[in-house]
């Protein structure tokens, strides 16, 4: 479960995040919508404590992040082992071939050796529908291929959340069908996903939806409710 | 009009001096005493020096010193006298010989020395030549001493340096067991390093001339006429005693100004070239081991450097930043000076061990890679800085910790963003490997200046072997690094 309590956040004079609150059940898709700058990705990279914050509290199963405070770089590991990240941009490790980004939370946050991470690695690859493109690095593969290496490489340390930045954002109509594809049968196997999208299609299918607006929540409930 | 004459003797007085033919004498001031040395107040003193006064007075000339680097002296001379630095005579310690001759025309003999196995005191293990089977012993590179140790004394292990005095001071301080040198320098510095002896002599004495353009006929008759002068009216005599050089030797002189001159050569045996060529690639051996063990250190030291300026606390930064500024902005020259020659010193006033630590291939290896450190810190600092930050985010969400984020995701990324100007460095510093022979290391260059030392009739084929071998050497290094690059850059797909 993650639990976010009065998280605040100033870039200057601007507050990105006033006050937001917020939980996340086990096995739920929360989608968080509303226009650009209203604060949804900063909340989201505030999840795994790739941004602090000044004020509130985030709580990821039995870590906690204090807004204002450094956090320890133990409890950041621990945290984001559970909450996985898939960006905009992919952000894939480009000298490496797509199976060597998959295997690289495996051997290098979890320690595993290469022979027994790589069937998983090789597994994960197939389900996003790329088992013939293991060898390939990302500059070869089409912004759709990159996106669902970048899947599979956050599903590869199985954190119990998945967060996903505007996931098909950067990416044509064909090859955001595709990611989504993938997501949608994330979602039925019960991976608890928060998603920050603007694809209405998308958020029709979560579980809840939060509509952020200048840094608040303004609206939450099922997809019915708010969009 | 008494008056009136001697105002225009005054007024002509020194445009006579001006008109005074030049007698362009060269000679290397930094060549060291007793031959040409500096005093307290700054002028130029020792009895080449003065020798060069008398004899261009003798011969109606005002001296003028020309300074060059010693072993190129002799090239002044193929050039006109009135280029910059342009020279009438070479008088500078050069022996009698071959190759010389060959090329110049040759004075009498104006001082005889012997070649002087010089030792500590302390040392009873080096009482004679006999005694030099695998001691290392220092000698100037490319002087009659070299050759006659390389010839005579093959079994001794010889160190080659640029310098006299350095030399001198190993031996003193205990890092090189002797040397051998010509007597003049063998005598002053038994004064300034009292705990040395001379351990030995050469059996005969070796002659030291005057060399000029083989075209000056008149020049050389002159010159060996104030030299016979010289010799017999006592003038050199009171010269070479304020520098405590007469001795019997020197009185044979006379004799010897009656016989044919220059006395006839022995006759030379086959040719040179196998040994010239094997000598070369030896060189060339020291070079590529210089090369290969002094840059992965700097690599490694300029990565962590990088690393730590980058990526560690905030306090590392000031003191690297130091580091690289230091290093890179003071001449390596000067860098292995101080490790060579100084540090062994202070070191040793620790513990006396310590100073036997500093041998001139570990402290070359060392020189180079520090040096070069600072340089490729820079080039990783900017590696690193060229991977895009979100790199490091994507690493950090997958639950890296932030140090194997470094070490699995930037920097693995960065090595090849840089490796263009790694590999330029490389290249450089495989040129660079040439400043080592300021520390007793005879890689390819040195070797070179050496070996046309007594062959100046094959500088030439010399210069263009050597600059082959360095081609041949570092054209593959250039070939490797772009397979490197085409190997790392990734965009490729496969493998």
């Amino acid at each position: 479960m993650i639990q976010v309590s009065s998280v605040t956040k100033a870039f200057g004079p601007a507050r990105v995040l006033d006050g937001v609150s917020l939980t996340v059940q086990v096995g739920e898709v929360t989608a968080l919508v509303g226009p650009s700058g209203g604060g949804k990705s900063t909340l989201l990279r505030c999840l795994n404590g790739l941004e602090r914050f000044d004020a509130g509290e985030v709580r990821v199963g039995g870590v906690t992040l204090h807004g204002g405070r450094m956090p320890k770089e133990a409890d950041l590991v621990a945290l984001r082992r559970r909450v996985g990240m898939v960006f905009q941009q992919f952000h894939l490790f480009p000298h490496l071939t797509a199976l060597e980004n998959v295997l690289s939370g495996p051997r290098h946050a979890l320690g595993e050796k290469r022979e027994s991470a790589e069937p998983r690695a090789v597994e994960l690859l197939k389900r996003v529908g790329l088992g013939d493109k293991l060898y390939a690095r990302p500059a070869t593969l089409s912004g759709g291929q990159q996106q669902r290496v970048a899947i599979a490489r956050a599903l590869a340390v199985n954190p119990a959340t998945i967060l996903f930045d505007e996931p098909t954002s950067a990416l044509d109509p064909q090859s955001s069908h595709e990611v989504l594809a993938v997501m949608c049968d994330l979602a039925a196997a019960g991976q608890t996903m928060i998603v920050v999208t603007h694809d209405m299609g998308f958020a029709r299918q979560a579980t809840t939806v939060h509509r952020m607006e200048a840094g608040r929540v303004v609206r939450s409930g099922q997809p019915a409710d708010v969009l | 009009m008494k008056t009136a004459a001697s105002l225009v003797a005054l007024l002509l007085a020194p445009l006579a001096v001006a008109q005074q033919p030049e007698l362009r004498w060269g000679t290397d001031p930094t060549g060291g005493a007793p031959f040409i040395m500096q005093d307290a107040a700054g002028n130029f003193t020792g009895f080449e020096f003065e020798l060069a006064q008398h004899l261009a007075t003798k011969i109606g000339r005002k001296a003028v010193l020309v300074d060059g680097t010693w072993a190129n002296l002799p090239q002044q001379l193929t050039k006109s006298r009135d280029v910059e630095k342009g020279v009438d005579v070479v008088l500078n310690g050069y022996e009698l010989k071959r190759d010389l001759c060959d090329q110049f025309g040759v004075s009498r003999a104006y001082f005889a020395y012997r070649m002087t196995l010089l030792a500590r005191k302390d040392d009873a293990s080096i009482r004679g030549w006999a005694d030099l089977k695998g001691k290392s012993v220092g000698v100037l590179g490319g002087t009659v001493c070299h050759e006659y140790l390389r010839t005579r004394h093959p079994e001794a292990d010889i160190q080659s340096n640029e310098d006299v005095a350095n030399v001198m001071k190993l031996v003193a301080d205990r890092r090189l067991p002797a040397t051998v040198q010509d007597s003049p320098a063998a005598v002053y510095f038994q004064k300034e390093y009292p705990d040395l002896h001379a351990v030995a002599q050469a059996d005969a004495p070796g002659y030291y001339v005057v060399y000029f353009r083989k075209g000056d006929t008149d020049l050389g008759r002159q010159l060996d006429a104030a030299i016979a002068d010289g010799l017999r009216d006592g003038s050199l005599r009171r010269i070479y005693e304020k520098y405590g050089l007469w001795n019997a030797d020197q009185e044979a002189l006379v004799p010897l100004l009656d016989q044919p001159w220059p006395p006839p050569f022995e006759a030379a045996v086959g040719s040179p070239w196998p040994r010239l060529v094997r000598e070369l690639f030896q060189a060339a051996g020291m070079t590529l081991v210089l090369a290969f063990a002094s840059f992965p250190l700097a690599v490694g030291i300029g990565l962590s450097v990088a690393v730590g300026r980058v990526y560690g606390p905030r306090w590392l930064n000031p003191p690297l930043g130091v580091y690289v500024e230091v290093l890179r902005g003071t001449p390596l020259l000067l860098q292995l000076y101080v490790l060579f020659y100084l540090l062994p010193v202070w070191a040793a006033q620790l513990h006396p061990a310590l100073g036997g630590l500093f041998s001139p291939l570990l402290c070359g290896i060392l020189g180079l890679a520090v040096n070069y450190s600072a340089y490729e810190a820079e080039n990783y600092r900017a590696g690193l800085l060229a991977v895009p930050k979100e790199q490091m985010e994507a690493a950090l969400a997958l639950g890296l910790t932030r140090w194997t984020a470094v070490r699995r995701v930037v920097v693995p990324q960065a090595v090849r963003i840089v490796l263009p100007p790694v590999t330029n460095d490389f290249i450089a510093l495989f040129k660079d490997t040439s400043i080592c022979s300021a520390i007793m290391i005879t890689e390819l260059t040195r070797k070179y200046n050496e070996l046309y030392n007594f062959n100046r009739s094959l500088i030439l084929e010399l210069a263009l072997i050597t600059a082959g071998l360095y081609l041949l050497m570092s054209y593959p290094l250039g070939v490797l690094a772009r397979y490197l690059e085409r190997r790392l850059a990734g965009d490729g797909g496969g493998a």
